[in-house]
C-alpha cells in the first residue's frame, strides 16, 4: 500500500508542478508543521519549566527558555515527597504490569476462539461483547455493585479487574488472528494438538506484533488511568501517580480561580509551580522515553482498527 | 460438512469446542460482572434508593425520579445543554481539523520532517487529562492584581504563556481560572488537539489504500493538485467521515468526565460552565440519592442506544450497506 503513494509522488514529479500546485504543497508543509509545534511546544515548555528556579519563574513567567536551569525541583521533590511519589510509582507500576499481563490473557484467549469458523457460537459470544459497548446501565448501578457487591473500595484491584477487558481490543485482536491461515491450525490437529496447544504454540507466537500493538495500548491505559483511582481510592497509599498529580492540580486550580476563602487556602500547601511541572514530567517519564520505540506499533493498531474486515 | 455441521445440536457443540467456550469465560465473566450485572441496579431508577434496605428493597417510587428530571430541574437543563454544546463543536473541528491534516500530510514527501511532525502531532494521544490539565496550568496561569487608586497593573508572580503574550500585546491579562465564559471553548479546543493526530491517521489509513492510478488519470487530463484533493481524495473520503461523525453523534449525550475533571479538577468557579451530564451523573449521586442518578444516567443510555441503532441505520443507507457494527 505504501509503495502505491510512493509511485503517486514519483509521477506527479514528472510532470512539472503549476504555480498551483506549489501552493498546495507549501500549504500543506506550513499547516502540518505549525499544527506539529502546537503539540510539541507544551510539553517542551513543561520539561524546561521543571528545570527552572522558581524564582525565575515567579519574576518572568513560564518561559520556554529561562534565565538559568536548576535541578533542585526534582532535589526538592525527592526529598520532600520522595517516599510518596515512589509509592505511587510502585502502584501504577504493578497496575500497568500486572493489569497488562492479565488483560492480554483473558483478551487473547477470547479473540483466538471467536476467531476461528469453527466455533458455531461465535457470532453470539462477539454479539455478547459488542451490547456492552452501545449499552450500559450507566456509572451509579456500575458503582453501587463495585462497592457494595465487590467491595472494591479501597483495594488494589478496583484499578485492574474492572479495566482488564477492552471489548475494542479484542475486535483488533480477532482481526489479527483471523489473518493466521487455517491450515496452519489444520496441520497441528493432524499432529494430535488440542486448542491450548495451537493457541500457546501457534496463534501467540505468530502474532507478535499484534501482541505487542494491543500490549501497549492496555499499558498506555492502565498508566494513564486514574479516574478508577477517583472512584474508588481514597488511601493515600494506594494513589496512582496519575491520581497523586490530579490531586495536585486541582487543588492549585481551585486556589487560583480565588473562589476558595482564603483562610482555606493558607491551610492548604500551594506546590510551588516547578513542583507540579517536574511532577508532570515524571508521570509521563516513561511514555516520553518509551515514545521513539512504540509509536508504530499504536500506528498499526489504530489503521488495523480502522479498516473494516 | 457444513449441513452435517448444522444438524448437531448444543451437546455436540460444547462436547467437541468446549475449550473453546472455556477460553471466553474469563472475558464473559468480567463482562457479566461489570457490564451485565449492574444492568440488575437499573431496577434503582425507580425506587428511592437507600442503602439500608438495598437495591431490591428499598420502596418502589415508580417514575417520579424521572418526572423529577424531566420537569426541568435547572442544572439537568444545563448539563445537558453544555454536553451539547461541546460535543456539536468537537464533531465538526474534530472531523474538519484531521481530514485536513491527513490530506495535507498525503501532500508531503515522506522524509524526516513529516516523521518528526506526525509523530508530535500523535503525542497528545499518549497523555492522560491529568496531564494535559497540568500542562494546561502553565498556560493559564495568572498572578497579578490591580493597584485601588490608579489601576495600574501589578505582576505578583508568575504567569503562563497566554497571559504574558496578552501584556506583551498590550492587552489586559485574564484571571483564567476564575472566568467560565472561556472554558466551554478551551475543553473544544483541548478535545480537538488531543484527538486530531489520532483520528488523522485513520483517514491516512484509508488514503493508503485509494487506488494510485485514478491520481495517474487525472494527472494526466491536467488536473491540479488541489482538483485532486476535492474531486477524488475527499470524494473517496468520504465512507469514513461518514462513519466516524455518526459514531460520534450516536454518542453526543456522552460527556467525557475523565477530560472535564482532570483539566477543570474541583475549580467550582468555571465547572457550571462545563458539567456535563455525566459528571452531573456522579456529583448528584452524592447530593440527590442514587435513586435519581440511576434515572439520569438511565435516560442518557436509552438515548445513546437509540442514538447508535439510528447512525448504524444511516450510515448503511449512506454508505452503501456499509455500517458501524
Amino acid at each position: 500500500m505504501m509503495k502505491k503513494t510512493e509511485h503517486q509522488h514519483v509521477s506527479a514529479n514528472h510532470i512539472r508542478m503549476s504555480r498551483n500546485d506549489q501552493w498546495v504543497k507549501i500549504l500543506s508543509y506550513v499547516i502540518v508543521g505549525l499544527f506539529g509545534l502546537i503539540c510539541l511546544y507544551p510539553l517542551l515548555l513543561t520539561v524546561t519549566v521543571s528545570f527552572t528556579p522558581e524564582s525565575v519563574i515567579a519574576a518572568d513567567g513560564y518561559r520556554l527558555f529561562p534565565r538559568e536551569w536548576t535541578l533542585d525541583t526534582y532535589i526538592y521533590i525527592f526529598a520532600h515527597s520522595g517516599t510518596r511519589i515512589l509509592r505511587s510509582y510502585g502502584v501504577t507500576i504493578l497496575v500497568t504490569v500486572v493489569g497488562t499481563l492479565g488483560a492480554m490473557l483473558v483478551t487473547c484467549m477470547i479473540s483466538y476462539a471467536i476467531s476461528l469458523p469453527e466455533m458455531r457460537y461465535r457470532n453470539v459470544v462477539a454479539f455478547i461483547c459488542n451490547f456492552t459497548s452501545i449499552f450500559s446501565a450507566g456509572l451509579v448501578p456500575w458503582y453501587v455493585v463495585c462497592v457494595n457487591w465487590y467491595n472494591l473500595r479501597d483495594s488494589i484491584f478496583a484499578l485492574i479487574i474492572p479495566a482488564m477487558f477492552s471489548v475494542w481490543n479484542m475486535f483488533l485482536m480477532r482481526t489479527y488472528f483471523k489473518a493466521i491461515s487455517i491450515s496452519l491450525y489444520d496441520a497441528a490437529k493432524i499432529d494430535g494438538a488440542g486448542h491450548w496447544m495451537i493457541f500457546f504454540r501457534i496463534a501467540l507466537p505468530l502474532s507478535k506484533t499484534a501482541l505487542l500493538t494491543v500490549g501497549m495500548m492496555y499499558a498506555l491505559s492502565f498508566w494513564n488511568d486514574w479516574w478508577h483511582a477517583l472512584m474508588f481510592i481514597s488511601e493515600r497509599n494506594l494513589y496512582p501517580l496519575q491520581y497523586y498529580l490530579y490531586s495536585i492540580v486541582s487543588n492549585v486550580n481551585a486556589i487560583s480561580s480565588g473562589r476558595v476563602p482564603s483562610g482555606a487556602a493558607a491551610s492548604i500547601r500551594l506546590p510551588a509551580e516547578t513542583v507540579k511541572m517536574a511532577v508532570t514530567i515524571i508521570t509521563i517519564g516513561p511514555i516520553i522515553f518509551l515514545y521513539p520505540f512504540v509509536q508504530r506499533y499504536f500506528v498499526q493498531g489504530i489503521m488495523m482498527g480502522a479498516v473494516k474486515e | 460438512m457444513k449441513a452435517a455441521s448444522k444438524k448437531r445440536g448444543f451437546g455436540w457443540e460444547m462436547r467437541h469446542n468446549g475449550t473453546l467456550y472455556i477460553m471466553c469465560v474469563p472475558a464473559l465473566l468480567l463482562l457479566l460482572l461489570f457490564a451485565y450485572l449492574p444492568m440488575g441496579g437499573i431496577y434503582m431508577a425507580f425506587t428511592k434508593f437507600n442503602v439500608v434496605d438495598g437495591v431490591f428493597g428499598s420502596p418502589f417510587v415508580g417514575l417520579q425520579n424521572f418526572s423529577y428530571f424531566f420537569s426541568g430541574n435547572p442544572y439537568a437543563v444545563n448539563a445537558i445543554k453544555n454536553t451539547l454544546i461541546i460535543n456539536f463543536w468537537g464533531i465538526i473541528l474534530g472531523t474538519v481539523l484531521p481530514v485536513s491534516l491527513a490530506i495535507f500530510m498525503n501532500e508531503m514527501k515522506t522524509g524526516l520532517f513529516k516523521k518528526v511532525a506526525q509523530s508530535a502531532m500523535f503525542f497528545p494521544y499518549f497523555l492522560s487529562w491529568v496531564v494535559v490539565g497540568a500542562i494546561l496550568y502553565g498556560f493559564l496561569t495568572s498572578s497579578f492584581r490591580m493597584d485601588r487608586r490608579t489601576g495600574e497593573l501589578i505582576v505578583t508572580g508568575a504567569n503562563g504563556v497566554v497571559n504574558r503574550l496578552l501584556m506583551g500585546l498590550g492587552q489586559q491579562p485574564i484571571r483564567w481560572y476564575a472566568e467560565p465564559v472561556y472554558w466551554k471553548p478551551i475543553i473544544i479546543m483541548l478535545d480537538v488537539w488531543k484527538w486530531a493526530g489520532y483520528n488523522s491517521i485513520i483517514y491516512m489509513a484509508a488514503m493508503a489504500g485509494f487506488d494510485g492510478s485514478l491520481y495517474e488519470a487525472a494527472t494526466i487530463d491536467g488536473a491540479s493538485r488541489f482538483q485532486q484533493i476535492m474531486h477524488l481524495t475527499i470524494p473517496m473520503l468520504k465512507p469514513n467521515i461518514v462513519i466516524l461523525v455518526l459514531m460520534s453523534i450516536g454518542r453526543i449525550f456522552f460527556g467525557d468526565m475523565g477530560m472535564i475533571w482532570g483539566v477543570v479538577g474541583q475549580n467550582s468557579a468555571v465547572l457550571d460552565a462545563v458539567t456535563v451530564i455525566d459528571t452531573y451523573v456522579y456529583t448528584s449521586m452524592r447530593t440527590m440519592g442514587f435513586g435519581f442518578s440511576t434515572a439520569i444516567g438511565l435516560c442518557q443510555s436509552v438515548m445513546g442506544l437509540i442514538l447508535i441503532v439510528l447512525a448504524n441505520w444511516s450510515a448503511k443507507k449512506i454508505n452503501d450497506g456499509e455500517g458501524l457494527f
